[in-house]
Parts: C-alpha cells; sequence; structure tokens
C-alpha cells in the first residue's frame, strides 16, 4: 500500500475515527461552538466546561465527518481534558503548525503525542481543513 | 467495447495533462469532468497564439489588432449560436460563467418584470449558483421562492412542480442535467412552463458538452453553461436568451462598451449582445471556447455523446454489481455522471485513496448542500467522463475500489 495512505490513515486514525472518544454534549458546560467545513459540508460541535482555575474540566463534540475530521476532533478532547487554557493555546498553535507540514518548531507537542498521527495530512494539502475544523471551533469557543 | 476504445485512443493524445503522472508515477484517470474539463491542445495552443500574434481589446479600436481580435470574439459568438442553435447572435451574451449568467437574468428580469410577492420555482437539486441568485432576491425584495420535490430517481416531481403555479409565478429555474445523478430534465417540464406562459432557465452547466443543445427545440427562454465545463477556458461563459426578453430586460452592469450614447446627463444602451457585455470581456477565453466547440464538432458530438453514454453504462452496471456501492439515484438513465458512496466510508477517504492511484473523483456535498440533506448524506463521491475516458479506466477504478474498502473496513 502507498506510504501517503498509510501515513495518513494510522492505525490510530482509523480507530478514532470509527469510534470517536467524548462524543457527545458536556451538561454542563460554559463554552461552546460550531465547527463548519464549507467546501464538504462537515460539521461538528464542541462543547466544554472551563472551571474557575481555567482548567478544561470536560470537552466533548458530536458531529459529521470523514475519518480525519473525526479522528482529530477525537484526539483533541483526548488532549485538552485536564489541560489549562494557555497550554491549550500553545498546543493549538502547534497542531496548526503540524498539520501544515511543518514541525520544526513545536513548542509542547513532540513525537510521541498521539495527534503526532496527523502529521501525514500534510501530503494532502486539501485535508489539512479536516484536521483543523475541531480545533478552530475550540478556537472560536474561546473568544466567544 | 472496441469501437469505444477506437475514439478513446484517437482523443487521449489531444490531451497534453493525460500523460501527466501522478505522484511520478500513476497514470492520471481524470474522472472530474464534471466539475472541469480537461482542455485539449487546439484549445491551448490556440489561446497562446492569441495572445503571441493578434491580442488587442475588442471592439473598440480600428487598428489592424484590434480587428483581428475583434474578428475572433464575435467569430466564437457565431460558433456558440451554431452550438446551441440560437435563433441570432444577439441572443449569445458572453458572461464570465454561467454562475453570471444566472445572477445576470435573476437581477434583470426581477428589475424589469416582478415585484414584492412574486413567485420563482426552484427545485430540491440545484446548484448553489442557482440558488443563491434567487435567494437574493428573496432576501432583498420579498420574492418567494418554491422548490419542486424530486423522485427518487432524482428526477423531478412532475405533479408536484405543476402544483406549485399560482398567478404570481413569473419565472422558473431548473437543471438541465443534474451535476450530482447525471439525469436530464424531463421535457415535460419545459411544456408545462409553456402551457402557463411562464419564461423557464435551464442551467445548462452539464448539458452543454454532454447533451445535443438545440434551444430552439428545447424551448427554453434562457440557457446558461461555462466554458471550462465544455473543453474551454475558465472565465467565459454563456447565457443564452430570447431576443425578446434580452431587449425588455434592462442591462446588468454599467461600463464601457455596452452604452448608445453618453452625455453627463445620462446614457443610452447598446443593442443586443453588447448591452450586457460591460467592460473589456474575456476575449481570448471566448476565442478559445469558439476552438473548443470546433474540437467537439470535429470528433462528433453524438460520438462524444454515444461513447460517453456507453461509458456510463458500463461503469454504472459495475457499480451496480458491488455490494458495498450504494449508487444516489434511480435506475433511469445518466448521462457522463453517477453519485455514490461506499458504505461506511466517507466520501472524501475515497477520493484521497484513489488520488494516490492516480484516479481524480470528486468528493463532497458537489455544491447541493439541500439535496444531501434531502439524500441523508453529507457528501458522496462523483464519478463524471468525458470524451478521454474509457472502459478500462472504469476497469481501472473498480479494482481500487475494491482496495479502498479493504483498506478502510480492516
Ligand atoms: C449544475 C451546475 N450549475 C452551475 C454550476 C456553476 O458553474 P460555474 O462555477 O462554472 O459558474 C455548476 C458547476 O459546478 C454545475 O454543475
Amino acid at each position: 500500500m502507498n506510504d501517503l495512505i498509510n501515513d495518513l490513515y494510522q492505525e490510530i486514525i482509523l480507530d478514532h475515527g470509527r469510534e470517536p472518544r467524548n462524543f457527545g454534549e458536556c451538561e454542563p458546560h460554559n463554552k461552546s461552538a460550531d465547527g463548519h467545513n464549507p467546501l464538504c459540508g462537515d460539521s461538528l460541535k464542541l462543547t466544554f466546561l472551563l472551571n474557575d482555575q481555567n482548567i478544561i474540566e470536560d470537552i466533548k463534540f458530536i458531529g459529521e465527518g470523514c475519518a480525519i475530521s473525526l479522528a482529530s476532533a477525537s484526539l483533541m478532547t483526548e488532549k485538552l481534558k485536564g489541560k489549562k487554557i494557555e497550554v491549550a493555546e500553545e498546543i493549538f498553535k502547534d497542531f496548526t503548525n503540524l498539520v501544515s507540514g511543518s514541525d520544526e518548531d513545536l513548542k509542547v507537542l513532540n513525537e510521541e503525542d498521539s495527534l503526532y498521527a496527523l502529521k501525514g495530512v500534510g501530503g494532502f494539502p486539501m485535508r489539512v481543513k479536516c484536521a483543523t475544523m475541531a480545533w478552530h471551533a475550540f478556537n472560536q469557543a474561546l473568544k466567544d | 467495447m472496441d469501437d469505444s476504445k477506437t475514439l478513446n485512443l484517437n482523443v487521449r493524445k489531444d490531451f497534453p495533462i493525460l500523460s501527466k503522472k501522478i505522484l511520478e508515477k500513476k497514470d492520471l484517470i481524470y474522472f472530474d469532468t464534471a466539475a472541469s474539463a480537461q482542455k485539449p491542445n487546439t484549445v491551448i495552443n490556440e489561446t497562446n497564439d492569441f495572445y503571441k500574434n493578434h491580442y488587442s481589446n475588442v471592439s473598440r479600436g480600428v487598428h489592424t489588432l484590434s480587428v483581428e481580435s475583434t474578428f475572433r470574439y464575435e467569430d466564437a459568438r457565431k460558433k456558440v449560436q451554431k452550438f446551441l442553435n440560437a435563433r441570432s447572435e444577439n441572443e449569445i451574451i458572453f458572461t464570465k460563467s454561467a454562475t453570471e449568467g444566472i445572477n445576470l437574468v435573476a437581477q434583470t428580469f426581477y428589475e424589469k418584470f416582478m415585484q414584492k410577492g412574486d413567485e420563482v420555482i426552484l427545485s430540491l437539486i440545484e446548484h448553489h449558483s442557482n440558488l443563491i441568485p434567487w435567494f437574493f432576491l428573496r432576501d432583498k425584495y420579498g420574492v418567494v421562492l418554491k422548490f419542486a420535490n424530486i423522485q427518487p430517481s432524482g428526477e423531478i416531481d412532475i405533479d408536484h412542480f405543476d402544483s406549485l403555479f399560482t398567478d404570481k409565478t413569473k419565472i422558473v429555474s431548473l437543471t438541465h442535467l443534474s451535476n450530482v445523478f447525471g439525469t436530464e430534465l424531463n421535457e415535460k417540464v419545459i411544456s408545462i412552463c409553456k402551457d402557463k406562459r411562464v419564461p423557464i432557465l435551464l442551467d445548462g452547466c452539464q448539458s452543454a458538452a454532454h447533451l445535443k443543445i438545440d434551444v430552439q427545440k428545447l424551448g427554453c427562454d434562457f440557457f446558461v453553461f461555462s466554458g471550462h465545463k465544455t473543453y474551454g477556458p475558465a472565465g467565459i461563459g454563456v447565457l443564452y436568451g430570447t431576443e425578446n426578453l434580452l431587449s425588455e430586460m434592462p442591462p446588468y452592469q454599467g461600463g464601457g462598451g455596452m452604452i448608445g450614447d453618453v452625455s453627463l446627463e445620462g446614457a443610452s444602451y447598446a443593442e443586443l449582445p453588447a448591452k450586457y457585455e460591460a467592460g473589456t470581456p474575456p476575449l481570448v477565453e471566448a476565442h478559445g471556447l469558439g476552438i473548443a466547440i470546433d474540437y467537439m464538432n470535429k470528433i462528433g458530438l453524438d460520438n462524444i455523446i454515444e461513447h460517453e453514454n456507453e461509458i456510463t453504462k458500463y461503469a454504472f452496471n459495475k457499480l451496480n454489481e458491488i455490494d458495498f456501492i450504494e449508487i444516489h439515484g434511480g435506475d433511469n438513465k445518466r448521462n457522463s455522471i453517477i453519485s455514490f458512496n461506499i458504505k461506511n466510508v466517507h466520501s472524501h477517504e475515497v477520493s484521497s485513496f484513489l488520488d494516490v492511484e492516480g484516479i481524480a473523483i470528486r468528493a463532497g456535498h458537489h455544491c447541493c448542500q439541500p439535496l444531501m440533506k434531502h439524500l441523508g448524506v453529507n457528501s458522496t463521491a462523483r464519478l463524471s467522463f468525458g470524451v478521454y475516458n474509457s472502459l478500462e479506466e472504469v476497469d481501472k477504478f473498480v479494482i481500487a475500489l475494491h482496495k479502498c474498502k479493504e483498506f478502510f473496513n480492516k
């Protein structure tokens, strides 16, 4: 099988794509945003609970999408749960760099991270939006 | 199978891009002609030649190059007129795309013939290009939009369509060939419009290179298409309209070339077709479209259609045999387009997987989100064929589909 395809669809991506973790709505939650990819119609809704120490206590999503977008959302929720907002924002920046194909100046992510599995998206520029949809929703929720 | 092989072998070499290797080793199989068709050498070379040897602005100067440019631009209009069998060149307006043609009609038809509360009939299978320009009228002027239902086959439900008419219905706008199902609009729809004396616009984006178009026989009042889907350049489109309607409707944009006489107090407008062509037009692209029409005529539109029909039928039957494939629409005739899904695999995955095999197909909502919602999917994969495709390519595609299914369901 072609390397590009194997890089894009690592086992962990297929697994999270088929069975997304943290799938649902957080109750209670105080932050939420919708993610949408107008190119293909994929969409998701992200909800999370930010406590008074600025820690993401719980985070969930529901949505419809391709394996890349679902796996990315699922891995994101796993990664961000329990993190302080400042750290989460650093991860967001690193992740955006990673999937656009540059993993040189990463501050908090490293090869051990499950999010690293999405690096293969860099080989398919048209799919970067699939991988970043959940993250943009997260970023949007922080702003609102 | 032999005939189509011969036809295919003859034309493939006309399209230089088809010898490109995808990811440096895979032969390109281009199954995305419905999104945009590839260009034959003649179109590429002739547009080049225009810039090298004949280029200037059109209809403005009197010098040699201006004459040569104007001749080519107007000659393209004649070719389009024959291609659509319009009565006169005055009925052929060059636009930048089908999208612009629909916007032009929506705006100017409204201005002349409609007011708040008047109604437009559209359908569930329309491309966003044939929805949003009408949404603008709804949002800005309080026009009422009605949408004809479709049958499971993908065809418009005639009884429902018929029931939508009232004395406020002013115009109907429908796709001539669905870019999702590949099904052709039932002629009855047009005769209903005729009976009710309501003008109808046909969105011919997908039909123009895949069906024989005769606007007089069809009896439509407007017909739009884009050059880039008919083997011509992007940036040029065509609006056909009956001289009656085009004469009565006001101009769309103002600018050079569309005026009769201008003083600071006001202006009179040019005659058709210049009235609707404000500003310097995409003249080289228009010429390129004319060359693309020559190309189709040289091969013979009947041959092209027969060839595509054969491939479409072959692909449909092959896909229909595969239990993990769901084809959208019914068993009725399709014209060069088939939409499908691999069960439990998102169309994006199918498209990325096939891309690596050198096969270009479209995945997504095809700019038909209301239809996707109706089908209960959020995207589909779409195969679409052109003059350069072959049965062998379909065979390779089917093998790749099996590999794809295996990969994602392992
Ligand atoms: C049925 C239909 N209508 C309209 C369009 C819009 O064409 P263009 O973007 O060239 O204006 C398309 C192209 O995708 C189409 O398939």
